[in-house]
């Protein structure tokens, strides 16, 4: 069965696009593949281990279980999409690098992705708090004490630097 | 790779138009679930030559009050259940069986009714919507159907769902007063575990502290998530004052072997649906007696 192609309109890391995609390709697929965001990656591919996480409509989810075509309208922030229009870095991304959270980075921009929705929604977490939000977000180097460490110190960042989130 | 073609529509009307219309077509929401098995290939996934996406039809999200009912739209995410002060007022029950499920990422993307169609029989949210004694609305071109939740799952996987049918409403009875709820699961780790066993208890404690109309509902006990009338009835008529439950874990235990016969898992299964009742229980009457003081 031939799949026709369809036009799909989204918009990422604040800009508009217009695609012709297959609707049966992955999210995941397209932001890569047509767009170029590597930042986004693919472990698992069944939504188990949130390496492919993004932001879509404020919302941290799998972008290995969306297809293109349920993703009309959509607005998608990336890793991509966090850094300033001068090339700084955000908080949360200044922070991984001090703590020593990254260490393959594979998992990174899940991490931060997941990170960003939580500190949006709660500027103060607590431990556990950070530790539940990035639950559904593997790190096979283990060091999520950094991680956690890096969440906390990019909280107080943001907070003493009033930083507004991106996205 | 699996082929088929895409049809997505805004309207309820326009998806019920499409499955009027073609045949072997796989109805797509969350994608949770059948994301993976496309992926995967499973051979549980059933051929299919469409795949109808409806996780854009806005008229499929709603939560609202209808007389003596919570009418819950079925592309209700897991993350909404979690939150909604109206799902969390009546049915605490509900909200915590999803926030067992997955993960954050799966949390905000899968739906109370791709959970219920799918049928999965480790469900998070079958077991406490079954002993909530949940209906559910399905909707053809030609015609419209409620049944109960339980009567509309036949089989691991398997519902009573026609091919031109959608799921367009679950409706749960609010419970009156006196009545607690209570849902324990045991998974392998706390994020993204699919449930080794889970359980849902409803029941209604009087002012003399005497059970009545309890449900008890375990998943991934059975092929597929039913409620338990021989524990049920066990439970009826006892004390929160002098309820033996070992007892009780062990008429549960027996149930299940009933249904099940012996499988290789059930050593692991006896011990531990017991004390999942045991612990419901004992949590109910502490709160029972909590409100009573």
């Amino acid at each position: 069965m031939v799949t026709k192609k369809i036009e799909l309109n989204i918009k990422v890391n604040n800009k508009d696009y217009k695609l012709l995609v297959s609707p049966n390709k992955r999210l995941l697929d397209v932001l890569r593949e047509d767009l170029g965001l590597n930042g986004v990656k693919e472990g698992c591919g069944i939504g188990e281990c949130g390496a492919c996480t993004i932001v879509m409509n404020g919302k941290n989810i799998c972008s290995c279980m969306v297809l293109a075509g349920q993703a009309e309208g959509a607005e998608i922030i990336t890793i991509e999409g966090l850094t300033g229009p001068e090339g700084e870095l955000h908080p949360l991304q200044e922070a991984f690098m001090e703590t020593g959270a990254v260490q393959c980075g594979f998992c990174t921009p899940g991490m931060i992705l997941s990170s960003l929705v939580l500190l949006r929604n709660n500027p103060s977490p607590t431990k556990e708090e950070i530790r539940a939000a990035i639950s559904g977000n593997f790190c096979r180097c283990t060091g999520y004490q950094q991680i956690i460490e890096a969440v906390q110190l990019a909280a107080e960042k943001m907070r003493k630097g009033g930083v507004k989130v991106n996205g | 790779m699996i082929s088929y073609e895409f049809l997505t529509s805004k309207k309820i009307e326009e998806a019920l138009d499409y499955l009027d219309k073609f045949s072997k077509v796989q109805i797509l929401a969350g994608g949770t679930d059948l994301l993976v098995n496309i992926h995967k290939e499973s051979p549980r996934l059933p051929h299919f030559d469409y795949l109808l996406d409806i996780s854009n039809i806005p008229e499929l999200k709603f939560i609202t009050l209808v007389k003596n009912f919570i009418e819950i739209g079925p592309l209700v995410t897991h993350f909404r259940l979690i939150e909604e002060p109206l799902i969390k007022g009546n049915f605490p029950i509900l909200s915590t069986a999803a926030q067992t499920i997955g993960s954050v990422q799966i949390r905000n993307r899968g739906t109370i009714g791709g959970n219920i169609v799918n049928a999965s029989p480790a469900a998070d949210l079958l077991p406490p919507l079954i002993a909530l004694k949940a209906e559910v609305v399905l909707t053809s071109k030609k015609s419209e159907r409620i049944l109960s939740l339980e009567k509309f799952l036949t089989g691991p996987y398997k519902t009573k769902l026609q091919a031109d049918e959608l799921l367009t409403k679950i409706k749960i009875p609010l419970l009156g007063d006196g009545y607690y709820t209570d849902f324990q699961k045991i998974g392998r780790r706390k994020a993204l575990s699919i449930a080794r066993l889970n359980l849902a208890l409803v029941t209604k404690i009087d002012e003399k502290g005497v059970f009545h109309d309890t449900r008890v509902v375990p998943g991934s006990a059975t092929p597929y998530p039913q409620s338990f009338p021989v524990t049920e009835e066990s439970v009826n008529g006892k004390s929160i004052f002098n309820i033996d439950l070992e007892e009780i874990g062990e008429i549960v235990s027996k149930e299940m072997v009933s249904i099940t016969g012996e499988r290789w898992s059930t050593p692991y299964k006896k011990p531990a649906i017991a004390t999942l009742i045991k612990r419901a229980l004992e949590k109910i009457i502490k709160e029972a007696k909590t409100n009573e003081n």
